[in-house]
């Protein structure tokens, strides 16, 4: 009898974005507010960034907003190297946001304001989960569907999925993983430094490590059946 | 219609625009605005409510009527909320409500979910049955006169829910508040792919050469856009590049400033050869199409900025965009990735040399444009915020909603 194989199913997530009303000049400010606002603001801000489709010079919004608006570079790379996925839960990333800001404030007392407008305006959002329907049975054919998706079905499953499986882990690997053992490669994609791409270069990563094992793949049965 | 935006749309929001069609099938969605024709408030709504229909809401538009008394009150509401110094005097105020009031006696406010578009219909709210009320405001709420609108916000604070443009415009007023960017439609008349013969009859009529590089501004004759500032940035770029400048604009009729600022553009032109000054009648949709098409580099060097839309079109027309670094314009550019965006008059002529000496950057960055603009400035995009914002106000309470 056949083996019953647990398709992957490709959802994706669109958010909507939702005012808290408050806004930050400075970065006394700034923290003051982080100390407080919701766990929902401080996610938007930091997982969120990559749903955005930035380019990669920060990795989330407090450092874009230190860098672009206030100018103080040192505070932006400061705050750029904080990795959202170290933490346990978001008031330990709330608390070191802080901790970095407090320390540069140290040395650096009075920083610029921004200008009228250029403000920090702190958002959350609600966030609209739905299947995309494509349903996948092997590696072939995650392949074709990788190709195909929108980039908010790759945020979803690389991004979204760590904080909502915990552990860190990405939906795509966890599946390779578990259903055909493929450890090498699960390996592979986790080294993807979620970080370091936007989602259209995960989307390159994830379609060159793939490739490269249905290549794999094809080859062994090649190989078998000239052997034949 | 909905069909036509196959292959267009990113596929994701035309899937969660279905799917959000069905979870509010048969449910009536009423718009009210204040006008029918002109204005983008008017073409995007021309525009949702048959794409609605289509996806199984009984979508509704009506409009208010007013007499012009009521609209020289609300002309001045509108520009104190800009930040303009105006008087809007309690009797004024009475006056809105009562014209509020007429209408409300005429038009059916049933609905399941009811968009208010602007300040003139926002009295509505005190005549509310049923329904989730959401106040849209497209205005340009950063910097507002406090008296007006303080007074406005006793209108808003009744209603479920509030959405403005950008971050930036939202109010602290305590109810929940939403950010939905504006959107260009890809298949109107402004936007749609033009062909060889179409483009050429645009520059037949105007007799502009297409025999060097057109550098391009479509806006109104207005301080805020710095004509002058494009034109001064366009004479630096000659000393280096053979180009040619057009300014593109059409008469507002609401802008008294308009002629004298033309006037002000043709003298300082000085009948120079190269520099292109069109006073375009409304309804030129598909000339500002061509000349977007046909550009090398699309200027928008305002000085302030509501969203600046005018952006996104040429961006998805293939064009890198040099634009100023205020309003929405940040949003929409992505500095050295899809246009520049600059500060000055010097960095407005720097940008246009670097663009003409680098076609290929050019290229690349038209097309990034393009991208950028078809995940986040399209109409799709705007009608599935709106739904999503309904629906999100049905499961209230809820950050993340599974479908």
């Amino acid at each position: 009898m056949a083996e019953i194989i647990e398709p992957f199913e490709f959802k994706q997530c669109t958010s909507i974005i939702k005012s808290t009303g408050k806004k930050a000049k400075d970065l006394p400010e700034l923290t003051d507010i982080i100390a407080v606002i919701s766990d929902e603001c401080i996610f938007h801000h930091t997982y969120q960034y990559f749903l955005k489709g930035h380019i990669l010079e920060y990795t989330n919004d407090f450092a874009q907003w230190a860098g672009e608006s206030l100018e103080e570079s040192a505070l932006a790379e400061h705050l750029s190297n904080i990795d959202p996925y170290e933490f346990r839960n978001i008031n330990d990333l709330r608390e070191k946001i802080i901790a970095v800001i407090d320390e540069y404030l140290k040395i650096f007392p009075e920083p610029r304001k921004a200008i009228p407008g250029e403000e920090f305006y702190f958002n959350e959002t609600v966030t609209l989960i739905f299947p995309v329907g494509i349903r996948v049975k092997n590696l072939a054919e995650f392949l074709t569907a990788i190709k195909f998706v929108d980039t908010g079905s790759v945020y979803y499953h690389f991004y979204e999925a760590r904080i909502r499986l915990g552990g860190g882990v990405d939906d795509f690997s966890r599946w390779i993983e578990d259903v055909f053992e493929k450890k090498e490669l699960a390996e592979k994609i986790r080294a993807i430094d979620p970080l370091m791409h936007n989602i259209e270069g995960i989307r390159e990563h994830l379609l060159e490590a793939v490739e490269e094992e249905v290549r794999k793949d094809m080859e062994v049965i090649d190989r078998c059946l000239t052997s034949i | 219609m909905f069909d036509q935006y196959l292959g267009i749309s990113p596929k994701g929001d035309l899937l969660l625009l279905q799917m959000l069609g069905e979870k509010l099938n048969k449910r009536s969605f009423l718009h009210i605005n204040s006008t029918r024709e002109g204005g983008g408030v008017a073409e995007i709504l021309q525009r949702m409510i048959p794409i609605l229909n289509e996806l199984g809401i009984e979508a509704r538009w009506e409009v208010i009527e007013g007499d012009p008394n009521f609209f020289e009150i609300t002309k001045k509401i509108h520009n104190a909320l800009q930040g303009n110094p105006e008087d809007v005097t309690e009797d004024m105020w009475q006056y809105h409500f009562e014209v509020n009031r007429r209408n409300a006696e005429k038009i059916s406010l049933e609905a399941d979910a009811i968009l208010i578009h602007d300040p003139q219909p926002a009295a509505l709210i005190e005549f509310k049955k049923n329904g989730s009320w959401i106040w849209r405001c497209h205005i340009d709420l950063s910097n507002p006169h406090q008296k007006v609108s303080d007074y406005l916000c006793r209108y808003c604070q009744r209603y479920d829910a509030a959405i403005f443009s950008v971050s930036k415009f939202a109010r602290s007023i305590g109810i929940d508040e939403f950010i939905v960017s504006p959107s260009i439609d890809p298949i109107s008349e402004k936007n749609r792919a033009l062909t060889e013969d179409e483009i050429d009859e645009t520059f037949n009529k105007f007799q502009i050469p297409r025999d060097r590089p057109i550098i391009l501004q479509v806006s109104r004759f207005d301080r805020f856009k710095d004509p002058l500032g494009v034109i001064k940035a366009f004479r630096t770029v000659k000393k280096y590049n053979d180009c040619i400048l057009v300014l593109a604009g059409s008469p507002a009729t609401d802008d008294p400033e308009g002629e004298a600022v033309l006037n002000e553009v043709k003298e300082y032109a000085a009948n120079d050869p190269d520099i292109f000054i069109l006073l375009l009648p409304p309804f030129s949709d598909k000339d500002i199409n061509a000349l977007q098409r046909t550009a090398a580099v699309v200027l928008q060097k305002s000085l302030k900025e509501g969203f600046g839309l005018t952006v996104s079109e040429a961006m998805w027309k293939g064009k890198p965009v040099i634009g100023g670094a205020v309003g929405g314009i940040p949003l929409q550019i992505m500095h050295g990735v899809t246009g520049f965006l600059i500060h000055s008059v010097e960095g407005a002529a720097f940008r246009i040399r670097q663009l003409l000496n680098n076609p290929e950057m050019s290229n690349r960055m038209g097309e990034k444009g393009r991208e950028f603009v078809r995940k986040n400035f399209l109409i799709t995009r705007q009608i599935r915020d709106y739904l999503s914002i309904w629906y999100s106000l049905e499961n209230k309470g809820k950050n993340v909603i599974e479908l």
